[in-house]
């Protein structure tokens, strides 16, 4: 007994010194966080070149999109986490910098050179060190059902009056005019609303104005934006209060609807509907305004502070901020996000490249709360809800907006 | 020292003489307890008294923002307000269809009763994640019209889960539709125990079905019913699923489906969306809260329904 006992004690020691003997002769294997659970594919095509280059392996562990703050936080906290992971931008990602989560990128040699300013921002801390490499962007725009329009002699609108006549023309054909619901919470406020606002209050030194308390959100700009944007949910289809998200691309790739408004990480989505020959527009400024889009700086990768190689986390984040480095990654890109380094290589994707080219010519901005005011997401989704449903005016909302503002900027 | 000496040493076969040995049974089961159960719920307690921030000790402030800051209150009481909505359709539809089925399914004419008996199981069976997809996707108006339109009801295609006046009734219907199956079995079970000469005692004395049910059949059941209302009670301060994956976690539209559960999810654990600030200090006094309430709860229903041995 006692001879089995020892032995039984010898073989478990050996067991667990078994990883550690084979550690030195494997090579760094790095992990990587995201919340891009359908991008597995491209990332891991990405890494295994990367490996190629340089012998190191790292391995995508994607999050479900809504779970990943949250899981992220959690493994962070109880040093789990992963060694690299794609960081949100602004409040976000700064959150996790000032909890001492990220590294400060400082060192990167060219990271501040190679990526114009816009897109620094949105991974600044306060401190003004960089804690990711921007990744990718991605805007907000208009899908529309091009056989559709050419069949109904429909043409794209310049302006949001024009919008609003082309919405009441396709109703009146029994087709509803877009496939955008309320049901998901979040990309009512983020895709439409957030969408449109460029097109209002104007690019990022009137969003500073906001952001500094001297604009008001129930000024003329915002009122003005919320109105039309109550008259843009008049045309959401019947039954707008049980539809989701995932149900707009069904919607219109069925031919229910013509028009939706959605982020362009989308655009994949509309190749499992071979009938569906699909278009896009920026949503369109009122008649007088400067017209914008919302651009927004969505993916940077940032490396863990308590990862066990950080020089191999160091050099990955490098490579990411020379040209050569995300040009490559951005060949890798899925349709619909953009690379942000100074003169990009061109993309070879088509649609991918069409709605790039929707931003020429207008003001950019990220999505105009997510850097000072991002406490405000709930009120506003709640308010917007609200709107839609017929139970508040934008008047009412604008005032809200305002009160909450005040609120987030401590004033 | 003299006292210590005196007392029998401990020993196992000493515990074993003296009638002890039944600690060894209780033991194993005891400790999973504490340590899966007892143990949590008391660090939970102790977490309700910290900061969820800074994590420092905070006394009741926690209690104090949930009960008095307008917003916070808001919320909790209208989602513990919504669990009892949600609680009331169980108790009344799904434990009395329970109870119908059963004394259908016992009833000595029936025919055909494993068949019927599967049918009502097999929902029990699905997770409630699939309940909740399917059932959202047949209670979309977008898809769900054109099958109806074809059999005639094209009126019942509306958004019911979209709609503040039907959302909280419909999912308390789904989720009705999915455990109904458990009351079932348990009351079947309970009247299978009531032995034959009582009901042909009944018959003889001319009892009709109705009075069979209600002085025979239903007070023999009683520790069965109470126990399906302490279980439905139980399950449905905790529900939380069938939210998720009908109407969101934020318990749309417009909070009125927020359950306790829910909102626990929400503010202790996952914070807003997307900036992610969950406080576990005042989710625990959300938990702590509910649970003081489900025990004031609990121990009367016990109390009236099992029968002294």
């Amino acid at each position: 007994m006692r001879i089995f006992t020892a032995l039984l004690l010898a073989g478990m020691l050996l067991l667990g010194l078994l990883p550690l003997m084979a550690q030195a002769a494997e090579p760094v294997k790095l992990t990587m966080g995201s919340w891009r659970s359908d991008d597995v594919a491209q990332v891991s095509e990405l890494m295994a070149k990367y490996k190629e280059m340089t012998g190191v392996e790292i391995v995508f562990e994607p999050t479900v999109p809504n779970q990943y703050n949250p899981t992220l936080e959690l493994q962070l906290k109880n040093g789990t986490g992963p060694d690299l992971m794609y960081a949100r931008s602004y409040a976000v990602g700064q959150k996790l910098y000032e909890a001492g989560y990220f590294m400060p990128l400082d060192d990167v040699a060219g990271l501040e050179a190679n990526f114009p300013a816009a897109a620094l921002d949105g991974w600044r801390a306060a401190d003004g060190k960089m804690f990711a490499v921007p990744y990718a962007a991605v805007s907000q725009i208009t899908y529309y059902n091009k056989g559709m329009f050419a069949e109904n002699g429909w043409e794209v609108p310049k302006t949001f009056e024009e919008l609003l006549t082309l919405a009441q023309a396709i109703k009146d054909k029994g087709i509803e005019p877009f496939a955008n619901g309320i049901a998901s919470d979040w990309d009512i406020l983020e895709c439409v609303f957030l969408g449109m606002l460029p097109n209002y209050v104007g690019g990022i030194d009137e969003r500073a104005k906001y952001e500094a308390g001297e604009k008001k959100m129930n000024d003329e700009a915002f009122l003005k934006a919320l109105t039309d944007y109550a008259a843009l949910t008049k045309f959401f289809p019947d039954g707008f209060e049980s539809i989701g998200n995932e149900d707009g691309p069904a919607l219109l790739g069925l031919g229910r609807a013509a028009m939706f408004i959605d982020g362009s990480w989308t655009v994949g989505m509309f190749n499992e509907y071979e009938d569906l020959d699909v278009g896009y527009f920026a949503i369109p400024a009122p008649e007088g305004n400067t017209p914008g889009l919302c651009f927004h700086t969505d993916m940077g990768i940032a490396g863990n502070t308590a990862t066990k190689h950080p020089e191999e986390v160091k050099a990955f984040l490098s490579w990411l901020a020379t040209p050569e480095g995300a040009n490559t990654a951005a060949s890798y890109l899925p349709g619909g996000f953009y690379p942000m380094i100074n003169n990009p290589a061109e993309l070879t994707d088509e649609k991918a490249k069409e709605i790039q080219a929707l931003g020429e010519g207008k003001v950019l901005d990220s999505r105009f709360i997510w850097s000072k005011l991002v406490d405000m997401y709930t009120v506003m989704v709640d308010q917007l809800n609200l709107i839609a449903r017929g139970e508040t005016t934008p008047e009412a909302a604008a005032e809200v907006f305002a009160a909450e503002q005040a609120k987030a900027l401590g004033q | 020292m003299q006292k210590t000496a005196r007392q029998p040493r401990l020993s196992a076969s000493r515990i074993n003489q003296g009638g002890g040995y039944w600690i060894w049974y209780v033991l194993p089961a005891l400790i999973v307890y504490i340590m899966f159960m007892a143990y949590p719920m008391l660090d939970s307690v102790r977490l309700s008294l910290y900061d969820g921030t800074t994590g420092e000790f905070a006394g009741f402030a926690n209690y104090v923002t949930l009960f008095t800051d307008p917003d916070t209150a808001a919320r909790f009481w209208g989602a513990f307000g919504n669990t009892w909505v949600f609680f009331a359709y169980h108790m009344l539809v799904q434990n009395m269809l329970g109870m119908l089925f059963a004394v259908i399914l016992t009833n000595r004419t029936m025919r055909g009763r494993g068949f019927y008996q599967t049918i009502i199981f097999i929902p029990v069976t699905i997770a409630v994640m699939v309940t909740g997809y399917l059932f959202k996707l047949l209670l979309n108006p977008s898809f769900a019209r054109y099958a109806l339109q074809d059999m005639g009801l094209g009126a019942l295609a509306r958004p019911w889960l979209g709609k503040e006046e039907t959302a909280l009734h419909v999912v308390s219907l789904v989720s009705v539709w999915q455990w109904v199956g458990i009351p079932t079995m348990m009351f079947v079970a309970g009247l299978q125990g009531i032995s034959e000469d009582l009901m042909e005692a009944a018959d003889i004395a001319g009892a009709n079905s109705w009075q069979t049910f209600w002085y025979i059949k239903l007070p023999l059941v009683m520790p069965v019913v109470g126990m399906i209302a302490i279980l439905t009670f139980v399950n449905n301060f905790n529900a939380f699923d069938i939210i998720y994956s009908m109407t969101g976690p934020k318990g749309q539209p417009n909070y009125s489906t927020d359950l306790i559960g829910s909102l626990f999810y929400r503010v202790g654990v996952v914070g807003d969306h997307p900036i992610s600030n969950p406080n576990p200090g005042l989710g625990a006094a959300i938990s702590t809260s509910v649970f003081l309430m489900l025990l004031a709860g609990v121990i009367p229903t016990l109390r009236a329904t099992q029968s002294k041995e």
